[in-house]
């Protein structure tokens, strides 16, 4: 009775750690996969948000008004570049939105709304950040004033993602106060509509183009390109991340319905003996799936809520970092419920088809006893570790499970360590932008020469760089940079199409401006350049630019100069093979001149507009590191269950083992060599999987403007290898202690 | 006449504990000298098969000494055990234990293979199945083979490291008449060769084969 009971518990045990599992991959992938949607009926975040430079309300308004399709809209003026003060935070640059009566937009999941003058509602990322709380009050500057306002609200909205990774407050006010901070008049400069017919989206916003005469600087930003903006900054993490979940589910959902089959194996002579005794196949069957059932509910539910616990704090950091919000208690309860049952159901099942099965063989070859006695396959494997992979492929269809959770999870770590990176390779290494100098140097032309002298230094060419629009749609600001002669010599991204540019009429442009703008090669570019002349130049090729989400055109800088006389040249200088950096800049520095480093968005620009911080990488890199640790211990747990389940079914054989002389290390090879077997098929089906499907599809869906070199190389390689590794000794380690810690008699004798 | 190969003294061993304890071994002592079959009777749960167990040094003794070879069985540690068991020991058991994925010359070499003997043990495992005439099945799985066929592989695997000291507990028991002879004088076999043999049997067969038939009652060993 005793030994039945601890038994049990173990049972019970290991019920609750796949059940965690269950339930901790559940809530992330709900959470996650539904935040964006979820904040946004929430927050009644708007089907349209139109920015233009200030206009009175009146003509906005009646412009708005004539348009069909809309059903409701509300109208703010926007005061960017005010300084924000509470406590003894403070930050520059924020964003003030001045708020109309009406519809807002935005979710007050704290205290209430602006309701007058002198009050402001704070976003949640800020009031986290500086621990701000209800009542205090928030001091913000502009160039037209200072206003001391009293914090009454906390407010989400899932366009953006939160301070501090957008390094811009924002904070919601009284449309008067936000007019005050910066003197403007009272016009506005925001208009946020809501549609009635979502499909005509696009028909609603080509009539609001061509009502948009005299609205200067315009843009329209749709839910859907909200949602967009998020996915680029985020999208990755979380598709990796729900990746991670259904990996682990599958790998608890297998282990489970494994580990309740094991136990009818067990107890294959008392089935053989109630079928002795006149119970059908199917009381059999029906009364183990109850008292499995019966088992599994309290233990289930205790997991379930365990995995609830541990992941509830990292996915509500992880979604207010995203501005989204939680599910709602009533969803988590249904989902968590629906878990509960399914993992009851799975394992009352698992227990039922193989009891009904057992209880239809011939009753004597039940009463034989509970060792597995399947017809292995014949493998011509040697030694112990040969005698182990046997023992692992007398269980074809766990061994295949298990080759596929292994496989899929390293296929995720490898993304995930690629990922990361890839995006440390942004955020430090020039070359990923496809950089090919070193340093940049804040002075004229006139002081190449001397650079070049410079020890090191292999050669130096100006820099030229401006912002410019499209002439013919006004809209899509982009970058033009320009290098004298061979361009590619100092910026090289990859060509998609085309060729490199040759001449001063010629510009190769990047993919993100190409698809903006629909150009191809032979098309024409125009720019339109602060001095308020046009440019144009012939496209000869599209480059898979990084940088400004592939919004720029490479020149060469006469006809730019010709446009712009007072433009200025940074130096770009490239650095001979082997030459000492440090030193280059020391001597720099020496002759006055402060140079700086060419690294990657850490130094550069964005990667994906508003969102593309340098922090915000780390903290990604971060996370996925984090999700691929939490991986490896799936693939661990995986292993270690298999290992567990092996060691049970087959206590005698171990036994027997150990009987005729193996000692605890030979057994450890026995083990070791059931997991190798699985590991050494599963290490190269996963990195095929990454690097033929994952890598690829994963790339193409994050950025359409670049190709991300995806595709593991040898450190994430090796890595996953060695985690394997690890894995494979550590789970037989495991199973070993396990095994032997048991009395060789005992197992002898469950016959 | 030198020392018996088996000395066991005074052995105890109980199971359960407080008043529900039962000393299924008290006080039983034993000898066993090289070449000799000794065959140990008693009615079911007499505790032969745990006397069996600790002599084999699959089990600890409560109390009590058990040399085996000069080696002291109860003083040694969980590693030294295994090697005595390794390489002293072959166990036949009444369900012959077979590994059902190892072919029945893998099962004969696992033990040689355990004490890294594996190459060189292979000759003498063939020769020990030609000798048990089981040539032609040593190929086969053992869920292939008859009761009698696992039965004498049991024997060849216990065998193969040339142990001197065989245990078998119910040799016979699964067998028919016909192959539990043939098993039986194989044992014997082992016994005129050399080694010395213990089995645990209520087969009358068993016994008439055997040099001394041990009646282990109340915890003891008679004659």
């Amino acid at each position: 009775m005793r030994h039945d009971r601890l038994r049990a518990l173990l049972t019970a045990g290991g019920i609750v750690a796949a059940a965690a599992m269950i339930g901790a991959a559940a809530m992330l992938v709900f959470a996650l996969a539904t935040g964006f949607d979820r904040s946004a009926v929430r927050a009644d975040l708007p089907d349209v948000s139109a920015r233009f430079a200030e206009q009175p309300l009146s003509l906005v308004a009646s412009r708005v008004r004539a348009l069909a399709n809309v059903r409701k809209t509300a109208y703010r003026f926007e005061a960017n570049g005010i300084g924000v003060q509470a406590n003894s935070d403070s930050a520059s640059g924020g964003v003030v939105e001045g708020v109309l009566p009406g519809e807002r937009g935005y979710a007050i999941v704290d205290g209430r709304d602006v309701a007058r003058r002198g009050e402001v509602v704070v976003e949640r990322g800020l009031v986290h950040s500086w621990h701000l709380q209800l009542g205090d009050v928030v001091t913000l500057s502009g160039g037209g004033g200072t206003l001391d306002e009293k914090l009454v609200g906390v407010a989400v909205a899932p366009d953006s993602v939160a301070y501090p990774l957008q390094r811009t407050p924002r904070l919601y006010t009284w449309i008067d106060d936000a007019r005050r901070l910066v003197g403007a008049g009272p016009d506005v400069d925001v208009a946020l509509i809501w549609v009635n017919d979502r499909s005509q989206l696009d028909v609603t916003l080509a009539q609001a183009r061509a009502a948009s005469y005299g609205v200067s600087g315009l843009r329209f930003v749709t839910r859907e390109g909200f949602h967009q903006l998020i996915g680029r900054a985020a999208g990755i993490v979380i598709a990796l991340l729900v990746a991670f979940s259904l990996v682990a589910l599958a790998a608890a959902g297998v282990m489970l319905a494994a580990s309740a089959a094991a136990e009818v194996q067990r107890r294959g002579e008392a089935i053989g003996i109630l079928r002795a005794l006149g119970a059908t196949p199917a009381q059999i069957a029906n009364g183990y799936a109850l008292e499995t059932a019966a088992l599994t509910a309290p233990a289930a539910a205790l997991g379930i809520f365990a995995g609830l616990l541990a992941v509830v704090g990292p996915t509500r950091r992880l979604l207010n970092v995203l501005n989204e919000l939680m599910p709602g208690t009533g969803d988590t309860f249904l989902l968590l419920a629906g878990c509960w049952a399914a993992s009851v159901v799975l394992v009352a099942s698992a227990t039922w088809f193989p009891a009904w099965r057992a209880a239809r063989r011939p009753t004597v070859q039940a009463l034989r006893g509970s060792d597995v006695v399947l017809t292995p396959r014949r493998v011509p494997l040697p030694g112990l570790a040969g005698f182990g992979a046997r023992l692992a492929l007398a269980r074809p269809f766990r061994a295949t499970a298990l080759i596929a959770v292994l496989s899929a999870s390293a296929a995720v770590v490898l993304l995930i360590l690629t990922i990361a990176t890839v995006l440390h390779g942004l955020e430090h290494d020039a070359r990923t932008l496809g950089t090919q100098y070193q340093l940049t140097v804040p002075a004229g032309e006139t002081s190449i020469a001397r650079v070049r002298a410079i020890r090191g230094v292999a050669d130096a060419a100006p820099r030229y760089e401006t912002n410019a629009a499209d002439s013919f749609e006004l809209g899509e600001s982009f970058q033009l940079i320009a290098f004298p002669g061979d361009l590619a010599r100092y910026e090289a991204p990859p060509l998609a199409s085309g060729r490199r540019v040759r001449s001063s009429g010629e510009g190769d442009v990047g993919l993100g401006l190409a698809q903006a703008l629909d150009l191809h090669v032979g098309g024409a570019l125009a720019a339109q350049l602060p001095s308020g002349r046009e440019v144009r130049f012939r496209v000869v090729g599209i480059v898979e630019a990084l940088r400004n989400q592939g919004l720029l055109a490479y020149v060469q800088p006469k006809r730019l100069l010709a446009a712009m006389p007072d433009l200025t040249a940074d130096i770009a200088v490239k650095l001979g093979p082997g030459a000492d950096l440090d030193r280059v800049r020391d001597v720099l520095l020496s002759r006055g001149v402060y140079s700086q480093r060419t690294g990657g968005i850490a130094q550069d620009y964005g990667v994906s507009g508003t969102f593309g911080r340098t922090s915000f990488l780390r903290v990604l890199a971060a996370l996925l590191r984090s999700v691929a640790f939490l991986d490896g211990l799936v693939c661990l747990y995986a292993l270690a269950q298999m290992l567990a389940l092996i060691a049970r079914e087959r206590r005698r054989a171990v036994a027997v083992v150990r009987a005729i002389g193996a000692s605890r290390a030979q057994i450890l090879a026995v083990f070791a060599g059931s997991a190798l077997l699985v590991a050494a098929i599963a290490a190269p089906a996963g990195i095929a999987l990454e690097r033929f499907v994952l890598g690829p599809e994963v790339a193409r869906l994050a950025v359409s403007y670049v190709t991300l070199p995806l595709r593991s190389g040898l450190e994430p390689v090796t890595t996953v290898l060695a985690g394997l590794a690890v894995a494979v000794v550590t789970s037989a380690g495991l199973a070993t202690r396990a095994a032997t810690a048991e009395p060789i008699v005992v197992a002898l004798r469950e016959e | 006449m030198g020392s018996p190969l088996v000395r066991a003294r005074g052995l105890v061993k109980a199971y359960g504990e407080g008043r529900a304890a039962v000393r299924v071994l008290d006080g039983a002592d034993l000898d066993v000298d090289r070449g000799e079959l000794v065959a140990i009777v008693g009615r079911s749960g007499s505790g032969k098969s745990t006397l069996l167990h600790l002599l084999g040094g699959l089990d600890r003794v409560d109390a009590g000494t058990i040399e085996l070879a000069g080696a002291p069985l109860h003083e040694l540690d969980e590693r030294g055990l295994t090697t005595v068991r390794r390489r002293d020991v072959g166990f036949v058991f009444q369900a012959f234990h077979l590994l059902p994925e190892l072919s029945g010359l893998e099962n004969v070499l696992l033990p040689a293979q355990l004490a890294r003997d594996g190459l060189e043990a292979a000759p003498r495992a063939r020769e020990l199945l030609r000798r048990l005439g089981l040539t032609d099945v040593a190929s086969r799985l053992p869920s292939t083979l008859s009761g009698g066929e696992q039965q004498r592989l049991a024997i060849a695997r216990a065998l193969v490291n040339d142990p001197a000291l065989v245990l078998a507990d119910e040799p016979t028991g699964n067998l028919d008449e016909e192959s539990g002879i043939a098993v039986l004088e194989l044992l014997r076999l082992a016994a005129d060769t050399g080694r010395a043999v213990v089995l645990v049997t209520h087969d009358r067969a068993a016994t008439a084969l055997a040099d001394r038939v041990l009646r282990l009652r109340a915890g003891r060993l008679l004659q």
